[in-house]
């Protein structure tokens, strides 16, 4: 399966941020699943129209990261073993950037910590109904 | 091996100092991205690069040695202007590159000319001012080089021939190949190029990764309660490139960690404090000085 990403490079955050959060965010959702591969660097690079030392920074942050292994002459797949605890990390990291800035905004406009905390519980009962 | 080393670069027209003292280095494999106004001595460091202008002092090296005839066999340049012979036809520029070096591949040239719709048959007069730079850079690419210095090598294309450019410099770059490219069109740069300088007025305003400049380089803005809110210690900390302040309103451009100046713009009673990311064209114009920023970033929309 082809892999979807998009990137904006005009952004004011760094493209190869951008590849990670994407590829992690894909692994999260199962777009991407264990074992599969990811696109060479130089079909990645033509694909987005981006510089390809960019997306070989991106696959080596997200090789340290555990997300993907690359076997030299092979290419780089989704990491097998483990897949729970990789999905659930990647899981993770997407869902606090998206915590960090909804929180930063919210403090930003001079929300104090007992306002936010209400507004995230609002939230976790809004979102989580069949669990409480 | 393809590395480019620019030291103290100086290049002087009788009173006029068209390049002043430029140091930078393009590594092996990188695609390097050189900005700047109109007049900011692109060209005359394209040129001095391959001694078409001789520099007033310093040097350019290549791999380490100053620029040899042997290495011109290595290095394809795309000038701003054409050097295409009006009255010979395209095939005859391919004939003529092909006598001139051993690895030019005829076959990439006529795929190349086909994508971008050129018909060899032509003369160079006929074709329009896009065609003409398509048609060099597909005698450039064609050469297999290790280094390409391109001037401007999308000027006077549409949009879809530029993206194809592009992805030309994208696929030289990953099969090893040094790229060096002007270009005012910053998004084209932001994608392509890894490392980029900044010209202005022959001076070298800004040289860096794209990534390390977009995460070093933030606004932190903060709105204040009355319009006399003091920013002491923080005025003349030097971390902060420049620093806008506008009624109730305080913007800082801060090279070092944002979240630090917003904890400190907050101490001082500073409410709404946000991080603003900049892309390469908001660092582009905070780094030229604003006149010539201004009249540049209007001709080159233009285009």
């Amino acid at each position: 399966m082809p892999v979807v990403l998009t990137v904006d490079p005009r952004s004011g955050v760094p493209i190869y941020l951008q590849v990670i959060e994407q590829v992690k965010r894909s692994v999260a959702l199962g777009i991407l699943a264990a074992g599969e591969q990811l696109p060479t660097v130089k079909q990645l690079a033509l694909d987005l129209t981006i510089n390809p030392n960019t997306v070989a920074k991106a696959y080596r942050e997200l090789e340290r990261d555990g997300v993907i292994e690359t076997s030299p002459g092979r290419g780089s797949f989704v990491k097998s073993n483990g897949v729970a605890d990789t999905t659930k990390s990647a899981a993770r990291d997407v869902a606090r950037d998206a915590f960090d800035a909804a929180i930063r905004e919210a403090k930003s406009i001079g929300l104090g910590i007992a306002d936010v905390r209400t507004l995230v519980a609002e939230s976790i009962s809004r979102w989580f109904t069949e669990e409480l | 091996m393809s590395t480019l080393t620019i030291s103290h670069l100086r290049k002087t027209y009788g009173p006029y100092t068209a390049v002043n003292d430029l140091s930078f280095e393009v590594p092996e494999g990188c695609v390097f991205g050189l900005l700047g106004p109109n007049g900011a001595g692109k060209t005359t460091t394209f040129k001095c690069m391959l001694d078409l202008a001789q520099a007033s002092s310093g040097s350019v090296l290549f791999n380490g040695h100053p620029l040899a005839p042997a290495a011109f066999e290595k290095i394809a340049y795309v000038p701003e202007r054409s050097v295409l012979y009006d009255w010979m036809t395209v095939g005859e520029h391919v004939e003529m590159q092909r006598r001139a070096f051993a690895s030019f591949d005829v076959k990439a040239v006529a795929e190349l000319l086909a994508q971008f719709g050129i018909d060899q048959r032509k003369k160079a007069r006929a074709l329009s001012k896009g065609m003409r730079t398509a048609t060099m850079v597909a005698l450039a690419i064609a050469r297999r080089a290790d280094l390409l210095i391109l001037d401007e090598p999308t000027s006077g294309l549409d949009p879809i021939n530029q993206r194809h450019v592009l992805n030309l410099i994208i696929n030289e770059s990953a099969r090893g190949a040094t790229v060096i490219f002007s270009s005012h069109q910053i998004g084209q740069v932001e994608r392509a190029a890894e490392r980029i300088a900044v010209l202005d007025r022959g001076n070298l305003a800004l040289e860096g990764s794209v990534d390390d400049l977009k995460a070093g380089r933030k606004i932190v803005e903060a709105i204040f309660p009355s319009e006399s809110f003091s920013l002491d210690g923080i005025a003349s900390d030097a971390r902060i490139a420049r620093l806008d302040r506008s009624g109730r309103i305080v913007r800082l451009l801060v090279t070092a960690d944002a979240n630090e100046f917003v904890t400190r713009l907050e101490a001082l009673g500073g409410a709404g404090v946000r991080i603003v990311d900049l892309n390469l064209e908001d660092i582009f114009l905070y780094a030229v000085s604003p006149h010539d920023a201004t009249a540049d970033v209007v001709e080159g929309a233009a285009k």
